[in-house]
């Protein structure tokens, strides 16, 4: 479970000099995502998603504001934030020189788990993942959609509770994207809480239970994608994206 | 101990990259040591001249001089008659040097007279200008001969024609190229290291920077300390390896070029190549903690290459350095590190005394020094802009 209020990140210019004005990239970040249930991060390019998910993932320090991770607060424990949470970036960044499963290993060994439980592990989410024919193999010529697979099984390796996915169906083709939304739609039946950002709005409306709008480093409007239509007037999500973020559809 | 998963994996990564496998393993260890070693005791071979290695000199008119060909052949040169153009067969390489013998030769020598030789030498080879200068070494011990007996026929002490006696006493244990073949050991051992450690520390810190494996990394459940000592525990891996290996090959390339046409103090041995090990070890983890550190500041590998391009001019520098100046090793410069291992080992090789405390001073600042480094790395690590 996430529980984020007002969470407030600012950044200094980059090339800029130290006295002038930092960037808000994100503030007044509050929403919630529940267990068994996939929450949707919704919001257009440069909105805050990736900011908002780094400091819940405890990669970056927050300025202001608070949030915990299955009760776990993210700036007083953060070991125990990163137990409870799986993270995969947008880019899946895995190693180019080993092999699949070599990849999601070093990751359940880095957990602390056992050379033979997490040789276990690995197996288990093969299988889950339907992995198994190029498990072996170096992942320097992998597709995106493999990629991605290998990045997910490696955020859970630790069997994690909380689940964080950045923007994960980027570049991936039809048959990968359902794949995925699949998987994911599993995971949460399985009790785990999935927060997912996109800017993609059929993504959204086709996967998530729940759904904040993030707009400017603000969330806009939190509710169910009924509540959303509902609270403004509109039938279309896409309408109703675009009011809740302020303009008239 | 979850730095040793961290030092495994990018052990295990790295040894997969050809371009690191070919630093570590066979450009310090092997490709240096040969160019470098090898051609600096080539042109000093080339220089010497080995007085006992037997010879062979083409002449003309040999049998015109028979006491002076037996003198010859007495200081180890076999005579062989040369063809009647001297001077094409030396242009055309046919022989080294033609030494010729003037018809009036013998007449002159009757009389008591100057009696020509010419030598046939190119200057263009240096083969050629060496021979050269032995047989004309050996003439001129000739002439002197000659010189002694026709003042003594005169009723003349030689000894008149003598009026200084200079006595030219070298002290040194070297001799002239010794300091330079000296220094080529620490040289060899820290650019083997630094080439060794090099391509590992950016591909583990930078590279992962540019791979973006690091976002999810940092997400793990683990310190970023030993995050760090896991990165640098697989460069201290291939620094000591490249330089373990760049000590073995040292010494059998010591042991195909003897070391007595260098000058008498050099030892090669394996017990000086091991103590010189021991001494410059330190510097494993000291250069290991400047590669990962340097290299965690930049963005991308093509940024770290440039910053480590740029500091690999450091290690090189004490030994261009050490080449013009002679610095007296004194307490102070033993706590620098790199400074203190070229002038420990130089004298290590050298055969000189190496007093206990200078190798205590290098160690100790040394290790300072990786520890310090170290500590920037993990503070680089734990800032949010590693990420950005």
């Amino acid at each position: 479970m996430i529980d984020a209020h007002d969470l407030r990140k600012a950044f200094a210019k980059p090339g800029a000099s130290k006295k002038s004005e930092p960037v808000l990239a994100v503030s007044n970040v509050t929403f919630k995502a529940a267990d068994g249930q996939v929450t949707g991060l919704l919001g257009p390019n440069g909105a805050g998603k990736s900011t908002t998910l780094r400091m819940l993932a405890t990669l970056i320090k927050s300025d202001a504001g608070s949030a915990s991770i299955d009760g776990f607060d993210i700036r007083d424990d953060v070991l125990s934030v990163r137990k409870q949470l799986g993270f995969m970036p947008h880019n899946a960044g895995i190693y180019p020189r080993l092999t699949a499963s070599e990849n999601i290993s070093y990751y359940a060994r880095l957990c602390g788990m056992s050379r033979r439980d997490s040789a276990k592990r690995v197996d288990e989410l093969i299988e889950q993942l339907g992995m198994q024919s190029y498990a072996n193999r170096r992942s320097a010529g992998f597709s995106q959609g493999q990629r991605t697979k290998v990045a997910l099984a490696r955020a859970l390796a630790h069997r994690p509770q909380t689940l964080m996915l950045d923007e994960p169906t980027n570049g991936l083709d039809v048959m990968g994207t359902r794949g995925l939304r699949e998987i994911i739609r599993d995971l949460a039946k399985a009790g785990h809480c999935v927060l997912f950002s996109s800017h993609i709005m059929q993504e959204v409306s086709a996967l998530c239970d729940h759904i904040a709008i993030i707009s400017d480093g603000k969330i806009a409007i939190a509710d169910s994608l009924d509540g959303i239509k509902s609270r403004t007037g509109e039938d279309d999500l896409e309408d109703a994206f675009v009011r809740a973020i302020g303009e008239t559809p | 101990m979850r730095f040793l998963v961290v030092m495994f994996k990018e052990i295990q990564d790295n040894l997969r990259d050809k371009q690191t496998v070919f630093y570590a393993l066979l450009f310090g260890p092997i490709l240096m040591p040969l160019i470098l070693g090898g051609s600096i005791i080539g042109s000093l071979k080339q220089l010497s001249i080995n007085f006992d290695q037997v010879t062979t000199l083409s002449v003309v008119n040999s049998e015109s001089a028979p006491n002076l060909m037996e003198f010859l052949y007495s200081n180890n040169i076999d005579i062989t008659e040369a063809d009647d153009d001297p001077e094409k067969a030396v242009r055309r390489g046919d022989a080294p040097i033609v030494l010729k013998v003037m018809p009036s030769f013998n007449e002159a020598l009757r009389d008591g007279q100057p009696a020509p030789l010419t030598v046939f030498v190119n200057d263009g080879d240096k083969n050629s200008s060496k021979q050269a200068r032995k047989v004309v070494a050996l003439l001129q011990a000739y002439e002197r001969t000659i010189n002694a007996l026709r003042l003594q026929h005169r009723g003349i002490d030689p000894n008149v024609f003598n009026s200084l006696d200079i006595t030219r006493q070298d002290v040194s244990l070297d001799g002239a190229g010794g300091q330079l073949i000296a220094s080529l050991l620490p040289f060899l051992l820290i650019i083997s290291m630094v080439m060794g450690g090099f391509y590992l520390a950016i591909d583990t810190t930078a590279g992962e920077r540019e791979r973006q494996s690091l976002e999810p990394l940092l997400s793990l459940p683990l310190n970023r300390s030993e995050l760090v000592l896991g990165k640098f525990g697989a460069t201290l891996c291939f620094v000591a390896l490249s330089s373990i290996l760049t000590s073995v090959s040292v010494f059998f390339l010591f042991k195909f070029f003897p070391t007595d046409v260098l000058g008498g103090g050099l030892n090669f041995d394996g017990r000086t190549i091991t103590k010189a090990f021991l001494v410059a070890s330190p510097l494993i983890a000291f250069i290991s903690a400047v590669l990962i550190t340097v290299s965690a500041f930049t963005r991308s590998s093509k940024e770290a290459q440039t910053y480590l391009g740029v500091l690999m001019v450091i290690p090189m520098a004490p030994f261009f350095i050490l080449q013009f100046v002679t610095i007296r090793s004194e307490a102070q410069s033993m706590f620098i590190p790199m400074m203190s291992q070229y002038q420990l080992l130089e004298r290590i090789v050298l055969g000189d005394v190496v007093p206990s405390l200078y190798i205590l001073l290098s160690v100790a600042g040394t290790l300072l020094c990786a520890a310090l480094l170290l500590l920037v790395a993990i503070k680089l690590y734990s800032r949010d802009r590693i990420l950005m």
